[in-house]
């Protein structure tokens, strides 16, 4: 075996090895923060095009479109102003709907909201668009005072079929942010629930709620309403209900697709007729969603030019680190002149050691890439119950590790010129 | 010590005619560093060039080796086994030195962070000599010079065999010239004995010329041929002054 220029370079890596891994490093940091932002901001609008599934409308009193979509599907507050059920029957009666599910939101157990549907809500709807729900244990709730939870909130409260709970009204967290104005929360005592089911995840919001009957709540609410006039009534039932008691708070619709007649052109006619209704908000969430991501994706520009900045800084690191070392290699380079190295071979040494350099940086990146995305989708899904499956788009990971490589060759160009240009003569001398 | 081997028919190992050379930024007015007429140097003969330092000794050996270049106004012709060294350029003379011209230096200058096998083999690399004889080839030389720990780093061996490897490494690919810059300024007397003795006789077994320059005194009596680079330019300003086209014989008085 000859000696390569390949040993050539490793040595002089090897010769260096502190200097090597700490610039390795900083180009694995940039390609890392690349890599994670690219990825994160894919999975980030993955994961908030979940949850609104199957439904093409959603309709509530809230005060714009954004709203209704960040209250109705991500569970961001329960809807302020709620909706008789008069209006319910009238708008899902407007036209024909695959589905008029209506929601109804304001109790919570434990922090985690608490949903109150019909039936429908798990027979018709789909969290995930071709996904229906799917049970973990248990079934839908199908009569008052049972509920049904989703799986994050299940994982984070212990509950499992054959639990008993009692709900809160309102969200417990109100309380400690202070609010004046917030009704104080209180534990509805009188009404048991039972766990009847636990879901599967769907990587979405609905993974941090509970489902329930709408019956149960608008009884609990009854109770809470009737014990304010004659504090001595121990029970409500269905039968005490009243019409203003039966209120819900937001309706997901889905548009029935007719034979021959694609959805596409039925969705903005509905749309448009419901809008012509003053007293609701509706709203279409994947052009809210949209909507949303282009509020974000400023923030992106602004991350990925920072992301860029700490690419280039590492390209100047490597530049720096090899021109530092110059000094060093001047009698070595010297020496392989004299050995019969020619001038464009000592630029390839150079430059191919600041390529391995870049090469070494790009791998350490991905690791942390990855390593970081699992980090950060913890965090995000147990801080906000975003649901992030990293994914690294092979393109675009493909086009970081390849810039990073490239961007550290281009800064191992500035030293090679000096080593292409350095007078062999003066560096064979004695040193002193 | 036997006169040196001189085959009038044969190539010489070197020839040097009418080299004049001042460095870069010079003014016209200066003297010129090295202004030499004519110098032969048989093959396998051996010659010793002494002088002061800051006479230009080393920059001879550089414009010999083509690592300096010799640009307008600088003139001359330095052959090297019969080629124009100068007229060589880039990549091409470094293949030419690789080949045919060897290099020792005082301080030896071997690669840090390569065994002496790898320094011996690092000189083959740029040859034309096909890589898989390298090992082989630097093994053995380095075996006949007394090296017998071939992996281990230089710092890890004596001065001496220091030396043993940078003269392995000058002759590794059987060149024509040996070039000696002050072998022996960094060993005490009795190693720069030993390592003169092993260069002359590398250089003789092997048949190649060895041009070596120093000023000490003591190396005298080991060259049968040895010259002061002063006197060398003081003969040519004799010999051809003021004009510098003439015929230069002169620099052969010092044979």
């Amino acid at each position: 075996m000859a000696l390569t220029d390949l040993t050539i370079v490793r040595r002089s890596l090897h010769a260096r090895l502190f200097s090597t891994c700490v610039t390795a490093l900083t180009v694995g940091v940039a390609v890392a923060l690349m890599l994670v932002l690219f990825s994160m901001r894919d999975a980030g609008r993955q994961a908030f095009a979940r949850g609104s599934g199957n439904m093409h409308l959603i309709v509530s009193r809230d005060a714009s479109p954004m709203v209704a979509v960040l209250n109705g599907i991500y569970y961001a507050n329960p809807p302020a102003r709620a909706i008789e059920w008069a209006k319910y029957e009238q708008i899902a009666a407007s036209m024909p709907f695959a589905f008029a599910i209506p929601t109804q939101q304001g109790d919570s157990y434990r922090g985690f909201p608490v949903l109150a549907t019909s039936t429908e809500f798990f027979s018709d709807f789909e969290p995930n668009l071709g996904e229906p729900w799917k049970f973990a244990a248990g079934r839908a709730f199908d009569k008052p005072f049972e509920v049904v939870v989703g799986a994050v909130a299940a994982r984070e409260t212990g509950l499992r079929v054959g639990s008993e709970i009692f709900l809160t009204h309102g969200i417990a967290q109100s309380r400690q942010l202070g609010q004046a104005d917030a009704v104080a929360p209180h534990v509805h005592k009188e009404f048991a629930y039972a766990v009847v089911g636990v879901l599967e995840p769907t990587g979405s919001a609905h993974d941090r709620a509970l489902f329930t009957d709408l019956t149960s709540t608008w009884i609990i609410h009854a109770h809470d309403r009737r014990k304010l006039t004659d504090p001595s009534i121990r029970t409500t039932t269905e039968d005490d209900l009243l019409e203003t008691d039966r209120l819900i708070t937001g309706i997901y619709l889905r548009v029935a697709s007719r034979p021959g007649r694609d959805v596409t052109a039925l969705l903005p006619a509905a749309f448009d007729a419901l809008r012509r209704d003053p007293t609701i908000t509706v709203a279409q969430p994947v052009q809210q969603i949209d909507a949303l991501f282009r509020i974000v994706s400023n923030i992106d520009v602004i991350i990925l030019a920072m992301a860029g900045v700490v690419m280039v800084s590492s390209a100047i690191s490597i530049m720096l680190a090899l021109y530092n070392s110059m000094e060093q290699r001047r009698r070595q380079v010297a020496v392989l002149r004299v050995l019969g190295c020619s001038r464009p071979r000592v630029f390839g040494l150079l430059v191919t050691e600041a390529t391995i350099i870049g090469v070494l940086g790009a791998a350490i990146g991905l690791a942390l890439a990855v390593a970081g995305a699992l980090v950060a989708a913890g965090v995000l899904r147990n801080a906000i119950g975003l649901v992030v499956t990293p994914v690294f788009a092979p393109e675009i990971t493909l086009a970081v590790l390849t810039g990073g490589i490239l961007l550290s060759a281009l800064a191992g160009i500035v030293p090679a010129v000096m080593a292409y240009r350095s007078s062999v003569a003066d560096h064979l001398k004695p040193l002193g | 010590m036997p006169e040196s081997p001189v085959h009038q028919d044969a190539t010489p190992a070197l020839r040097i005619a009418d080299l004049r050379f001042r460095y870069p930024g010079a003014r016209p007015t200066d003297p010129w560093i090295i202004d030499i007429a004519a110098l032969e140097l048989a093959p396998a003969e051996q010659m010793l060039l002494t002088g002061g330092s800051g006479r230009g000794k080393s920059t001879l050996l550089h414009l010999i080796a083509g690592v300096v270049d010799l640009e307008a106004p600088n003139a001359g012709r330095i052959e090297v086994a019969g080629r124009n060294v100068h007229a060589l350029r880039g990549p091409a003379r470094d293949a030419f030195r690789a080949r045919h011209i060897g290099m020792v230096f005082q301080t030896f200058n071997l690669l840090h962070g390569f065994s002496a096998l790898e320094n011996v083999m690092a000189a083959l690399m740029f040859s034309d000599i096909p890589p898989r004889e390298h090992r082989a080839l630097a093994a053995a030389l380095l075996e006949s010079l007394g090296i017998e720990r071939t992996d281990a780093a230089p710092d890890r061996l004596s001065v001496g065999q220091q030396q043993r490897v940078a003269v392995a490494r000058a002759l590794a690919c059987s060149p024509e010239l040996v070039l000696a810059d002050e072998p022996t300024a960094s060993l005490d007397p009795e190693n720069a004995d030993i390592a003169m003795d092993l260069i002359q006789n590398a250089c003789r077994t092997r048949g190649t010329a060895l041009l070596c320059v120093s000023h000490d005194p003591a190396m005298a009596e080991r060259f049968p041929r040895r010259a002061r680079l002063d006197d060398l330019h003081t003969a040519h300003l004799h010999a051809a002054a003021p004009g510098l086209a003439a015929g230069r014989e002169g620099g052969e008085a010092w044979r």
